[in-house]
C-alpha cells in the first residue's frame, strides 16, 4: 500500500480508471446469463411485456417446469448425457492406450505410426466425404456418430503422452520384476499415477460432447436421436420465425396483442437455455482449474 | 543371409512388444477408418458423384467442379465474406484478450482479480448456439436492449428492433459474439507469459524512477511479444477458416450471410451436390494448409520459434 501512495497522480487516475473498465467489462460478461436466469424464472406472459433484466418480476418455476417434462426435451437430455457418459469413457480409454504404447522405448516403426496419426491433423476429407462414409456403414441417424468418429484425437493423445514420459520407468520395472503383464502394469501402477491427466481429457472430451451441435445438424435427421444442443438450436429458430411473423403483422397493421402473449416464446426458450448450460455451470469450478491446466500442458512443446 | 536375420529380429521385435502394438492397434483402425477413408473421398471433387452409382462407378470430369468454383459469384462472396470476419477478428478479438490480460495484471486486489478472471472465463465453456441463444434473448423485443431504448428515448413498440434480424448487424453481432465468449480465456496464456518475466526487471526500473505505465510499457509488452507473436501465426494459418457454428447458428430468415464452410454444408449435405461441396473443402482445405506452412517459416527465420 505504501508503495501504491508513492506511485504518481497520473497512476492513480489510471488504476481507478483501470477498475471502473474491468468491473463494466465483468458486468457485460454476466448480465446476458442473468438476464436469461430472470427470465427463466419469471411469468412467460409478464415477460413478454419487457423490461425484465437481471432478477424475475414474478416469480415461478412454471417455464423449467415445462421444459423438464417435455418428451422431446427429455429424450435429447438422455442423448446428451450418454453421448458424454460412453463417448468419454470410450475416448479417453483409446486414446490412453494409444499414449501408453506409444511412449514404449525403442518400439519398432514408432515414427511411422505418429505419422500415420499425425496427418489427417492437416489434411481431411471433410463434412461431405464424411456424409457419404458413414451413409453407407449405416451411421446417419446413428447413435454411434456421436462416439466413434470422434473417438481418437491425436491432440489429446500427445497430451497424455507427454504426462506419461514423466512417470519414471523403475517404477514400471519394478512391476515387470514382480512378474507382472503389461497390462496389469498399466492398470495398477500407470493409471492410478494419471489420473490428473485422465480427469484432464475426460473433461475437455466431456465439454466438446456436450456442447457439440454440428453433428446432429450434419448426420441426424430422424428426431429420435436428436441432442440437447441441437433442440436448442432449432428452437431458436422456431421463436425467431414466430417473433418475425408478428413483426411482420405489427408493420401490416394487425392487432397483435392477443397473439404475443399466447405465443411469447421468450420465457421457455429462456428456460431451456438455462437447462441446456446447467451442467456446465454445475461443473465450472473442476472444469476451470483442469482446462487451465490442460493449457499449461498443450504449451509446452514436446 | 543379412536380410534373414533382419526381417527374423523384426518379427521378433513385433511378438516382443506385441502388447503395446495392441494397445496402439484401436486408434489406428479408427483413424483408418474415420480419418484416411474420407480423404480419399477427395477423389469425388473431380467425378460427377452420383449416389446411386456410387464411388467407383461415378464418372470422371476432372478439373470441372475446380473451374467451376470460379464462376460462381456466391462463392466469391463467401470467400471474401470469410477473409473479412478473419481479418476483423484479427484487428478486435486478437486484441482483445492481450489488452485484458495487461489491465488485470495491474489490479493489486486479489479476490477482485480472481473474480473477474473467474467471471471472464465462463462463457468459453457454453456451447456457441448458447450463446447464440442469449444473443437472441437480449436483443429480443421483450428483452433488455430495447427495454433500455424504451426509456432512454421512449421508442414505440412498434419501433423495438430485432437486431439479430438485421443484416447491418450481422457482422458486429460475430464479433462481439466471438470476442464475449473468448476474450477471457484467451487472455489466460498472456497472464502466465506476464507471470513469468523476471521480477528483477521491475525492480530495477523502480530504482531507474520508471512509472507504472512505463514499465507496463517497455517491460511487460516486450516481455510477452514472443508469445503474441506465435498465437499471431497460428491465427494467421487460420485466415480461410470459419466458425461455422456461428455464422450458421446466427442466420436465420431475414439475414444471409454465407462464409465458405456454410456454403459447404448448404451445397454438400442439405442440396446433394457431393463433388462441387468436396471441391470447394479442398480448395479451402488447401489454401489453409499453405498459409499454415508459410506462417511456420516466417515464425522460424524471424523469431526461431518453430510450430513443429
Amino acid at each position: 500500500m505504501n508503495e501504491f501512495k508513492m506511485e504518481s497522480k497520473q497512476y492513480k487516475v489510471f488504476y481507478v480508471f483501470n477498475i471502473i473498465l474491468l468491473t463494466a467489462i465483468g458486468i457485460v460478461f454476466l448480465f446476458p446469463y442473468l438476464n436469461i436466469m430472470a427470465k427463466a424464472f419469471n411469468e412467460s406472459a409478464d415477460t413478454a411485456l419487457g423490461g425484465i433484466t437481471i432478477y424475475p418480476r414474478k416469480f415461478t418455476l412454471e417455464n423449467i417446469r415445462v421444459v423438464l417434462i417435455d418428451p422431446s426435451i427429455i429424450r435429447a437430455f438422455v442423448i446428451s448425457v450418454l453421448r458424454v457418459l460412453i463417448g468419454t469413457v470410450i475416448a479417453v480409454m483409446i486414446q490412453f492406450l494409444a499414449a501408453y504404447g506409444l511412449v514404449k522405448k525403442g518400439l519398432r516403426g514408432k515414427k511411422g505410426i505418429i505419422m500415420f496419426l499425425m496427418i489427417p491433423m492437416f489434411i481431411s476429407g471433410g463434412i461431405v466425404p464424411n456424409y457419404i462414409l458413414y451413409s453407407k456403414i449405416g451411421m446417419l441417424n446413428n447413435f454411434m456418430v456421436y462416439i466413434l468418429p470422434t473417438a481418437f484425437s491425436f491432440y489429446n493423445m500427445v497430451v497424455i503422452r507427454t504426462y506419461l514420459t514423466t512417470i519414471p520407468e523403475s517404477l514400471k520395472e519394478a512391476g515387470r520384476i514382480d512378474g507382472a503383464g503389461e497390462l496389469r502394469i498399466m492398470w495398477e501402477i500407470v493409471v492410478p499415477l494419471s489420473l490428473p491427466i485422465i480427469a484432464t481429457i475426460a473433461l475437455w472430451t466431456s465439454v466438446g460432447y456436450w456442447n457439440d451441435w454440428t453433428t446432429t445438424l450434419y448426420y441426424i435427421t430422424n428426431k429420435k436421436w436428436y441432442s440437447l444442443q441441437y433442440l436448442l438450436y432449432s428452437v431458436i429458430q422456431e421463436s425467431e420465425r414466430i417473433q418475425s411473423l408478428m413483426r411482420d403483422a405489427i408493420e401490416s397493421g394487425r392487432d397483435v396483442t392477443k397473439i404475443r402473449v399466447q405465443t411469447s416464446p421468450e420465457s421457455l426458450r429462456a428456460a431451456q437455455v438455462v437447462v441446456t448450460t446447467l451442467p456446465i455451470l454445475v461443473a465450472y469450478p473442476f472444469l476451470q482449474k483442469y482446462f487451465i491446466k490442460g493449457i499449461m500442458i498443450g504449451s509446452v512443446k514436446e | 543371409m543379412e536380410a534373414e536375420k533382419k526381417k527374423e529380429t523384426l518379427t521378433q521385435a513385433i511378438k516382443k512388444d506385441s502388447s503395446y502394438y495392441l494397445m496402439i492397434l484401436p486408434a489406428l483402425i479408427f483413424t483408418l477408418i474415420f480419418c484416411y477413408i474420407p480423404m480419399l473421398g477427395i477423389a469425388m471433387s473431380f467425378k460427377d458423384y452420383d449416389f446411386v452409382k456410387g464411388f467407383w462407378n461415378s464418372e470422371w470430369v476432372g478439373m470441372k467442379h475446380f473451374i467451376e468454383i470460379f464462376h460462381i459469384p456466391m462463392l466469391q462472396k463467401a470467400v471474401l465474406n470469410t477473409v473479412y470476419l478473419n481479418l476483423l477478428s484479427l484487428v478486435i478479438c486478437f486484441t482483445l484478450p492481450i489488452v485484458f490480460a495487461l489491465l488485470i495484471n495491474e489490479v493489486k486486489n486479489g479476490i477482485y482479480k480472481k473474480t473477474l478472471q473467474t467471471v471472464s472465463y465462463l462463457p468459453h465453456f457454453l456451447s456457441w448456439i448458447s450463446v447464440v441463444a442469449m444473443a437472441y434473448s437480449i436483443y429480443a423485443i421483450d428483452g433488455p436492449i430495447n427495454h433500455l431504448r424504451a426509456v432512454l428515448f421512449g421508442i414505440p413498440w412498434e419501433e423495438r428492433t430485432m437486431y439479430m434480424s438485421l443484416q447491418s448487424f450481422f457482422v458486429p453481432n460475430y464479433i462481439f459474439l466471438s470476442a464475449w465468449k473468448e476474450m477471457g480465456w484467451d487472455s489466460i496464456i498472456y497472464i502466465a507469459a506476464i507471470s513469468g518475466i523476471d521480477q528483477q526487471l521491475y525492480e530495477a526500473a523502480r530504482i531507474d524512477g520508471a512509472s507504472k505505465l512505463k514499465q507496463a510499457w517497455y517491460i511487460t509488452l516486450p516481455g510477452i511479444a514472443p508469445t503474441i507473436v506465435i498465437l499471431l501465426i497460428l491465427k494467421f494459418g487460420s485466415m480461410f477458416a470459419s466458425n461455422f457454428e456461428l455464422v450458421y447458428g446466427m442466420q436465420n430468415a431475414y439475414v444471409e450471410y454465407d462464409v465458405i464452410s456454410t456454403l459447404v454444408y448448404k451445397n454438400g449435405i442439405r442440396d446433394g451436390q457431393y463433388s462441387l461441396a468436396t471441391a470447394i473443402n479442398l480448395f479451402q482445405s488447401l489454401i489453409s494448409l499453405a498459409l499454415i506452412f508459410i506462417a511456420n517459416k516466417i515464425s522460424d527465420k524471424v523469431n526461431n520459434v518453430s510450430l513443429w
